[in-house]
């Protein structure tokens, strides 16, 4: 019940900054195009934001995320000119994701270091792998089909409403969200995070889950790779810097806590969009960056106190 | 929740509050033409001065409002993409964009033409598209200018050494390839080293031309080589340093490409004898005069070349040269 009014708080919180944007930019914004153009340019953000509700709920978090993206893209690129078929090229790429993924769980598993300090230190090592293998310049790839995954429709296919990869990021966002809640393995995400001791003495296996948990966040940084791929078409190993921050943004603004055992995907969904929405309102209306940004980290610290203040409240109500 | 919300409406009205004090954001009831400049970043002195420029020609055409916005993180791909896609969907009545890429960039541009909105090119090429026009510096002919004044002061004979910029940097290669033209047209000068990168970096451009020092050094301390050229920023303050250290500076031949205030320094002391530069403010002012143009119905050129001047100690404090060594901005 307390889940169902945090998600209708965060569905009203983006109908208001919406209706606020189409205020002021009422020629644009409030149209079925602008809808799309949101749609799409959350969906890097939201897949990564589906991994990192499954890490942070966890209790764990993943600064690695952008040098991942990064990574993706141009595994995607030079997989491409090997030469691979596409569909080859993707699914090459998401497994890098996955790869990565699992390599910060065995990290944190195995040398008992926190996950801040190991996402710390792969975040640098992903990022300069890519590079590696870039060149330390973009790999230029053919456009294929994977440039359509979130490209704007055409007048001929306005009947899908929204992109594949739109479409792609809800269904996955549902059967993550179904795991989480409807599965011995989301239960016991839930329970390590919520109360790592206490689920060892329930017999839970707590490397192993969180192991499972960083590559599961690997696999969907993976496909929001994939996406970010789709947008570019060239693999670009500087692309992506600080997406991390905004993923755990938009997850902590839906609701998840960094102190781990709570968060929803729906939410971290919501977190996303309502984040878009504000940058693409700021720019549709002109804004200045320096403007821009303030408001960005703005709603940082906001979502960060409102996490304390929901603990303090937690905490009292358990006292 | 409650609070979130609040904040969050708080936050967003103060904001809409203080931009509308600033300049009129566009919306409905205007009849200006709104027209969006991208610039590849927003804090270097380069695309500030074009932003100058830019301004310059909405003022004097009248009735042209210039939003002026780079994407949000500096040189990053996804972000330049995100303000296209934005202002294709405001529908602006014309884009000017400075592509941070040749190929990521044509999607977004071509989705841009496609719902009606023209788009003008300038400072770097794109692939695949066919823009309003192109505005940019003729880098081939910069490099050629700066190979014949080389040959020039040389008197027609000599050794030079030409230090590059990096590899797949297209406008600095042009301003080799046109520097090389230019030096393979005078007999008398011979190049002996032409394959040395400066790379990214000032401080990897001077470790490149202490290579190239160390290499081409007389045992009696001369040099084999009497004239350099270096085709960017970077390369030139590099070359520069790396002179004035080995004691150099002065005594051999030297050009450079672009300006910042120690090349300068370099022109006057007479350790440069030239720099090539662009003209920024130019580039800004002909983009927007172009594209108002074309959405007025006239026709304009697909390639406007916004030139690129020979600026030695004999010239530089001429009124037109000054305006291009230390341009104006915003």
């Amino acid at each position: 019940m307390r889940k169902f009014a945090n998600l209708l708080g965060l569905a009203v919180a983006w109908a208001l900054v919406f209706g606020l944007f189409s205020f002021f930019v009422p020629n644009s914004f409030p149209t079925v195009g602008n809808l799309e153009t949101l749609a799409r340019q959350t969906t890097i953000v939201g897949f990564a934001a589906i991994g990192m509700t499954y890490i942070i709920i966890s209790g764990a978090i993943d600064l690695s995320v952008g040098s991942m993206v990064a990574l993706v893209t141009v595994m995607i690129a030079w997989l491409q000119l090997l030469p691979c078929p596409p569909a080859v090229a993707a699914i090459g790429g998401i497994v890098a994701g996955l790869l990565a993924g699992a390599l910060n769980g065995f990290l944190t598993t195995r040398l008992k270091v926190g996950s801040f300090i190991i996402t710390l230190g792969s975040l640098l090592m992903i990022r300069g792998i890519a590079k590696g293998i870039a060149h330390e310049q973009k790999i230029d790839a053919p456009l294929t089909w994977l440039s359509d995954l979130l490209a704007t429709l055409g007048p001929h296919q306005k009947w899908m409403l929204l992109p594949i990869g739109v479409w792609m990021l809800i269904v996955l966002a549902i059967v993550a969200s179904l795991i989480l809640n409807r599965t011995v393995f989301g239960r016991n995400v839930i329970a390590v995070g919520g109360n790592e001791e206490a689920a060892r003495l329930c017999g839970i296996g707590v490397a192993a889950t969180r192991t499972w948990v960083f590559a599961l966040g690997g696999l969907f940084t993976g496909l929001a790779g994939l996406m970010q791929f789709s947008r570019l078409t060239v693999g670009d190993p500087t692309v992506a810097q600080g997406l991390e921050l905004d993923v755990i943004a938009a997850v902590v603004i839906g609701g998840g806590s960094l102190s781990g055992g709570q968060g929803s995907i729906a939410g971290s969904l919501l977190g996303a969009i309502i984040m878009s929405t504000i940058r693409a309102g700021t720019s549709q209306m002109g804004l200045p960056n320096w403007v821009q940004e303030i408001v960005t980290g703005a709603i940082i610290v906001v979502a960060v106190a409102l996490d304390r203040w929901r603990m303090a409240r937690a905490g009292h109500v358990a006292a | 929740m409650k609070y979130l919300v609040f904040l969050m409406i708080a936050a967003t009205l103060g904001l809409a509050g203080c931009s509308g004090g600033e300049k009129a954001t566009g919306g409905s009831g205007n009849d200006s033409l709104q027209i969006a400049v991208i610039p590849k970043g927003t804090t270097h002195e380069f695309w500030k001065s074009i932003h100058a420029g830019a301004e310059a020609a909405a003022k004097e055409l009248g009735g042209v409002e210039i939003i002026w916005k780079g994407g949000l993180k500096e040189d990053d791909l996804e972000s330049q993409i995100k303000v296209v896609e934005d202002f294709t969907t405001r529908k602006v009545d014309g884009l000017c964009l400075a592509p941070l890429d040749d190929t990521a960039m044509r999607v977004p541009v071509s989705d841009a033409q496609k719902a009606g909105i023209p788009v003008l090119i300038f400072d770097s090429g794109i692939k695949e598209v066919e823009p309003v026009s192109f505005v940019a510096t003729d880098n081939f002919a910069g490099g050629k200018k700066a190979g014949e004044r080389l040959a020039q002061l040389l008197g027609g004979k000599g050794k030079v050494v030409m230090l590059r910029y990096q590899e797949g940097s297209a406008s600095t290669h042009e301003r080799e390839e046109g520097f090389l033209e230019a030096i393979h047209a005078a007999p008398g000068i011979e190049i002996i080293s032409d394959n040395q990168y400066g790379g990214a970096t000032t401080e990897s451009a001077i470790k490149a031309s202490e290579n190239i020092l160390a290499r081409f050094k007389n045992p009696d301390g001369t040099l084999q080589f009497d004239g350099i050229y270096c085709p960017n920023e970077s390369t030139t303050s590099g070359m520069l340093r790396t002179l004035q250290d080995a004691g150099f500076a002065g005594k051999v031949k030297f050009i450079g490409f672009d300006s910042s205030p120690k090349l300068v320094d370099g022109l006057k002391s007479g350790e440069i004898n030239a720099l090539i530069l662009q003209d920024p403010y130019r580039i800004g002012y002909e983009s927007v005069k172009t594209i108002v143009a074309k959405i007025k119905g006239e026709s304009v050129e697909a390639r406007i070349d916004t030139g690129s001047t020979v600026v030695d100690k004999s010239n530089m404090d001429q009124p037109d040269i000054a305006k291009l060594v230390s341009p104006p901005k915003i």
